[in-house]
C-alpha cells in the first residue's frame, strides 16, 4: 500500500486538526442551514472579523483577546441574521445564496479598507502564536495547536450535543430543523430557534478564528475564504440535511485532503484541488443526497 | 401554429439594448470605452449562463469552467507563433507552431467549450439542487487548478500575454447579439419550453416523457459552446490573461448579475449584466476620482462595498431581480405606463 | 348577551391567490363541545383549519377566540394561545422519541401545572407512557394517532382542531379515538373535528356542518346521524 506507506504519525496528526476546525466550521454552516434552509457562505467573513480582532487586540491580554474576538464575531452573527436572513426568509434557495455571495464581498470589502488605513495589507495577531510551537510526542513533532483544535473539536461537539438533546430550546431547534411549519403550531417561537442557531454558530465561528490565527497569525482580507468554500462543499457532501452528517462531510474533506497531499509525489502535489474534487464530484454521483446519509432522499432537491 | 405572444419584443428589447450600449461605446473616450466593452462581454457571459442556468432551474457555478477554457485556447492560439516560441516554451510543440485568426479562435473556444461541457455534462446532469451546485464547483476548481499548473497546455500560472486585442465595439457587440440570438432561438424551441417546463414541474415533466436529463445536457451543452465563445471575446478584449481572472470572483459576479437582473428571463440577464457592469464602471472610476456634479474620490475597497451592499439591497428588497424575472412584454409594460 | 363562543368564525372568506377555497364561512364553537366538519375532498376543511391557525390570511371576515380577533398572529402566538391543531398526516417527528415529541408539545403551554407535565397524554393514551423511550417513526398508525393527539393535549388547550385523525387507521383504532374524543370533552376541551367519516362524526358531534366547494351547505344535529339519505344528499347537493 504506497498511499499508507507515504503516510506517518504527524500527517496524521495534522489531518485529525484540519478535521477538526473543518467539522467545527460544518457545524456552524449546518446549523443556521437546519433552522433556516440558507446556505451561508458568508460565515467565513464571521471567521475573518474574529481573525481582525484577535490581530488589532494583540496588544491586549490573552483572554481579552479571545473574548473580544467572541463578542464580535456572535454579534456580527446576529447582525446578519436580523438584516440579511430575516427579509430573506421566503426567498429561493438560490437568492439567498447568491446574497449571502454579496454580504461575503461585502464584508472583506469592509475589511480591506479598515486594514488599509496604516498603508499595508494584512494585520499579524502575535499574542496567540506561540500555540502555534511543536511539542514532541514519542518522537513525533506535533503542532500544540493540533491538540488544542481537536480538544475544542471534541469538547464543542459534545456540549452541542448535549445542548440539542437534552435542553428545550435544543429540542425546540431540532424540531424547527426537521419541520419548522410543524413546530410553529406547536409553539415553537421560531425567532428564538433562529437566534439559538445562529449565536452558536458564531460561537463556533469565534472558536475556528482563534484556531485558525494560531495557525496563521498573517490575516488578510480573504482569511479563511478558502476554509469556507472547502468546507461548505464538505458538508453537501457529507449530506447538508442532517447536522452530524454535514459535520462527518466537513471532517471527512480536512481529513482526507491532507492525507491526499501527503500521498501524491511531491511534484504533482500542486494538483491535490484536482484529486480532492474529483473525489467530491465521484462521491455526488454515487451519493446525491450525501456520503452519510443512509437510506434518506435529499429533501433539497431543487434549488 | 399561432406564434407565441411577445417573440418580438423578446429578441428585440434586449438586442436592441445591446446595440445601444454598442453604439454610445463608440462615442465614449478612449479610457471609457473598456467600461461599454466589458459590459458587452459580461452580456454574452452572463446568457451563456442563463440558457443552462435560467432555463433548467438547476444551479450551476462551473460555467466559468467554459469560459476559462475558451479565454485560454482563443489566447493561446493567436498568439504569433514567432512570440510563443519565446514565451510558452513547455508547451506542446502542436500548439506552439500554429496560430489562427481572429473568427476561427472564436469558434474554437465555442466548439471546446460546448465539447467539454457536454462531456462534463454527461455524468453531472443527473444531479440537481445543492449536489450539482457543488459538482460543477468542483468542475471549476478542477478546471483552474488544471490550468493554473500544467505548462504544457496554456501559460500555467504565468499572464498569457501579446493576445491580439480585436474585441473592439463591434466585435463586443455581435458577440453580445450572437448569444442573445442563440439563448433565444434555443428558449423558444420545442426543447427548450420542455426544459422550462420541467423547471416548474419535474414529475410532471417526466410523467409526460420527457427525458430530463437529456434536455439538461443540451441546455448545459449550449451554455458551454456559449461561454467559450464569450470567454474568446474576453481575452481578445483583455489582450493578457491569468487563470484567475476567470475563476471565482467572475463566476461570482456573473452569478450576482445574472440572479440581480432576474434568474428566469433572458431579459433579466441582459440587463442584470449591463446594470451590474455599469455600476461597477461608475464605481471604479469614482475611486480614482470622478466628476459628477462635485469630485469626489473614494478610498480604495469602497467600489466593492458599494457594490456588494447594492447587489446585497436589490435581492432582499426584489428577490426575483429587476426585471421580475419577466421577459420584456410591449404590452404589459405599456398597460403599466399608462 | 351571550356568552362569547369559544371559536368563532364570521363570514370568513380564504384565498390561495385569486381563487376563493372558502367563502362567507360563519360558525361558532361553544366551551366544551364538539363541532363537526365534513365535507368531500378539497371542500375547503384543511384550509379552515390552516387559516384558524394563522398559517394562511383571512381574506375577509374574522375569527374570534373567546371573543378576541385572532387577525395577523403568527402560527406560533396563535398556539400559545390556546388552539392546538393535529395536523392531517398527523405531523409527527419520527425521528424523536415518543417522549421528544411530547415534550415539544408543551413549548405552546401557558402555565406549569402540578405533576408530571405529559399527564394529559399519558392518562388518555397509556401506551403513550409504555413506549415512551422508542422512536414515533416506528409505532403502528394508530399510535402515531394517539402521540399526534396526546402531544397537542399536553399544552392544556382550550380547543382541539383535528384534521381528518381516522385517516387511514383501522376500524379499531378508529373506535379508540373516536372514544378519546368523548373523554376529552368530558375534561372540558372544546373540540373541532374534521372527518369523513361522516356518520361517525355526525353521531359523536354536538353540530355537524356539512362544507361543500367553500361554503357550508347544511347543519346536522345527532338525530340525523341514521339519516344516510340527509347526509349523502348534502354532499351532492350543488
Ligand atoms: N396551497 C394551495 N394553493 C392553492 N390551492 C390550494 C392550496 N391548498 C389547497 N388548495 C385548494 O383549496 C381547496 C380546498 O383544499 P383543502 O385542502 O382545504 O380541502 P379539504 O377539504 O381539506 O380536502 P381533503 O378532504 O382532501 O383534505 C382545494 O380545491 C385545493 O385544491
Ligand atoms: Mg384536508
Amino acid at each position: 500500500m504506497t498511499i499508507l506507506a507515504s503516510i506517518d504519525l504527524q500527517t496524521l496528526g495534522d489531518a485529525f486538526g484540519q478535521g477538526a476546525i473543518y467539522a467545527l466550521m460544518a457545524v456552524g454552516i449546518g446549523l443556521v442551514f437546519g433552522v433556516l434552509r440558507l446556505v451561508n457562505f458568508a460565515y467565513g467573513q464571521l471567521i475573518m472579523a474574529g481573525a481582525y480582532t484577535l490581530a488589532y487586540t494583540s496588544g491586549w491580554p490573552v483572554a481579552a483577546s479571545i473574548v473580544s474576538c467572541f463578542a464580535v464575531v456572535v454579534a456580527l452573527s446576529l447582525a446578519m441574521d436580523r438584516l440579511v436572513f430575516r427579509p430573506l426568509r421566503s426567498s429561493s434557495p438560490a437568492v439567498m445564496l447568491v446574497t449571502t455571495f454579496a454580504i461575503a464581498f461585502l464584508l472583506q470589502a469592509v475589511a480591506l479598507i479598515i486594514d488599509l488605513r496604516d498603508g499595508q495589507l494584512g494585520q499579524v495577531a502575535s499574542s496567540i502564536a506561540p500555540l502555534n510551537q511543536a511539542v514532541s510526542v514519542g518522537g513525533v513533532d506535533v503542532r500544540k495547536v493540533t491538540f488544542v483544535a481537536v480538544g475544542v473539536a471534541v469538547g464543542a461537539l459534545i456540549t452541542l450535543a448535549l445542548v440539542l438533546t437534552r435542553t428545550t430550546i435544543g429540542l425546540h431547534t431540532r424540531a424547527a430543523a426537521s419541520d419548522f411549519r410543524t413546530a410553529r403550531l406547536l409553539g415553537v417561537r421560531a425567532n428564538r430557534v433562529i437566534a439559538f442557531a445562529v449565536v452558536v454558530s458564531g460561537l463556533l465561528a469565534g472558536a475556528v478564528a482563534v484556531l485558525l490565527t494560531v495557525q496563521n497569525p498573517f490575516v488578510q482580507p480573504d482569511f479563511a475564504l478558502e476554509d469556507t468554500i472547502i468546507v461548505l462543499v464538505g458538508v453537501v457532501v457529507g449530506g447538508i440535511d442532517r447536522l452530524w452528517t454535514a459535520t462527518l462531510g466537513g471532517f471527512a474533506i480536512g481529513f482526507v485532503s491532507v492525507i491526499v497531499n501527503a500521498a501524491l509525489p511531491t511534484d504533482k502535489t500542486v494538483f491535490l484541488p484536482s484529486v480532492v474534487y474529483a473525489l467530491v464530484i465521484v462521491v455526488l454521483l454515487l451519493r446525491p443526497a450525501g456520503l452519510f446519509a443512509w437510506g434518506r432522499r435529499a429533501a433539497v432537491e431543487r434549488v | 401554429m399561432r406564434r407565441p405572444p411577445g417573440a418580438v419584443t423578446e429578441l428585440l428589447g434586449p438586442a436592441l439594448l445591446v446595440i445601444l450600449v454598442g453604439v454610445v461605446g463608440t462615442t465614449a473616450s478612449a479610457s471609457n470605452e473598456g467600461y461599454f466593452l466589458n459590459a458587452l462581454v459580461s452580456v454574452a457571459i452572463v446568457v451563456a449562463i442563463y440558457v443552462f442556468v435560467g432555463i433548467s432551474g438547476v444551479l450551476s457555478f462551473g460555467q466559468i469552467s467554459f469560459v476559462a477554457l475558451g479565454a485560454f485556447a482563443a489566447g493561446v492560439m493567436t498568439v504569433p507563433v514567432e512570440s510563443k516560441k519565446g514565451v510558452l516554451t513547455s508547451i506542446f510543440p502542436l500548439l506552439r507552431d500554429h496560430s489562427i485568426g481572429n473568427v476561427p479562435s472564436l469558434l474554437l473556444a465555442a466548439a471546446l467549450g460546448g465539447v467539454f461541457a457536454f462531456l462534463v455534462g454527461l455524468p453531472l446532469m443527473r444531479l440537481s439542487g445543492l449536489a450539482a451546485g457543488i459538482a460543477t464547483f468542483a468542475v471549476l476548481e478542477i478546471t483552474h487548478n488544471v490550468l493554473r499548473e500544467w505548462t504544457k497546455i496554456g501559460p500555467g500560472a504565468t499572464t498569457l500575454a501579446l493576445v491580439p486585442e480585436t474585441t473592439g465595439a463591434l466585435q463586443a457587440t455581435l458577440g453580445a447579439l450572437v448569444a442573445i440570438t442563440v439563448a433565444f432561438l434555443y428558449q423558444r424551441s420545442r426543447r427548450g419550453r420542455l426544459l422550462r417546463a420541467s423547471r416548474e414541474d419535474p414529475a410532471v415533466a417526466r410523467s409526460v416523457g420527457v427525458n430530463i436529463h437529456l434536455e439538461r445536457l443540451l441546455a448545459f451543452t449550449v451554455s458551454g459552446a456559449l461561454a467559450g465563445f464569450a470567454g474568446g471575446l474576453y481575452v481578445h478584449l483583455l489582450g493578457s490573461i491569468t487563470t484567475e481572472q476567470v475563476y471565482l470572483e467572475l463566476t461570482f459576479l456573473t452569478l450576482a448579475m445574472l440572479v440581480v437582473g432576474g434568474l428566469t428571463s433572458l431579459w433579466g440577464a441582459v440587463v442584470g449584466a449591463l446594470a451590474v457592469s455599469g455600476l461597477d464602471s461608475f464605481l471604479s472610476r469614482a475611486e480614482s476620482g470622478v466628476h459628477v456634479v462635485f469630485t469626489f474620490t473614494l478610498p480604495q475597497g469602497t467600489r466593492l462595498v458599494f457594490l456588494a451592499a447594492i447587489m446585497a439591497l436589490v435581492l432582499i428588497l426584489r428577490p426575483s431581480g429587476l426585471t421580475g424575472g419577466r421577459e420584456l412584454r410591449l404590452r404589459w409594460s405599456l398597460r403599466r405606463w399608462r | 348577551m351571550p356568552e362569547a363562543a369559544a371559536l368563532e368564525l364570521d363570514g370568513v372568506d380564504i384565498r390561495y391567490g385569486s381563487v376563493t377555497a372558502v367563502r362567507e364561512l360563519t360558525l361558532r364553537v361553544g366551551r366544551s363541545e364538539i363541532v363537526g366538519l365534513i365535507g368531500p375532498n378539497g371542500a375547503g376543511k384543511s384550509t379552515t383549519l390552516h387559516a384558524i391557525m394563522g398559517l394562511l390570511p383571512v381574506h375577509q371576515g374574522e375569527i374570534r377566540l373567546n371573543g378576541q380577533p385572532l387577525r395577523r398572529r403568527s402560527a406560533e402566538s396563535i398556539a400559545r394561545a390556546g388552539i392546538a391543531l393535529v395536523p392531517e398526516g398527523r405531523r409527527i417527528f419520527g425521528d424523536f422519541t415518543v417522549e421528544e415529541n411530547l415534550r415539544l408539545g408543551l413549548a405552546a403551554r401557558r402555565r406549569a401545572y402540578m405533576g408530571d407535565p405529559l399527564a394529559p397524554a399519558f392518562e388518555l393514551f397509556p401506551i403513550l407512557q409504555e413506549f415512551r423511550r422508542r422512536q414515533a417513526g416506528v409505532l403502528s398508525g394508530g399510535q402515531q394517532q394517539q402521540l399526534a393527539i396526546g402531544r397537542a393535549l399536553v399544552s392544556r388547550p382550550d380547543i382541539l382542531l383535528l384534521d381528518e385523525p381516522s385517516l387511514g387507521l383501522a376500524p379499531l383504532a378508529v373506535d379508540g379515538i373516536f372514544k378519546a374524543f368523548t373523554e376529552i370533552r368530558e375534561l372540558g376541551t372544546t373540540i373541532l373535528l374534521i372527518e369523513q367519516r361522516a356518520q361517525r362524526t355526525v353521531a359523536l358531534a354536538n353540530r355537524t356542518h356539512v362544507l361543500v366547494g367553500g361554503e357550508l351547505r347544511m347543519t346536522l344535529g345527532p338525530g340525523d346521524a341514521e339519516n344516510t339519505q340527509k347526509i349523502i344528499a348534502a354532499y351532492l347537493a350543488t
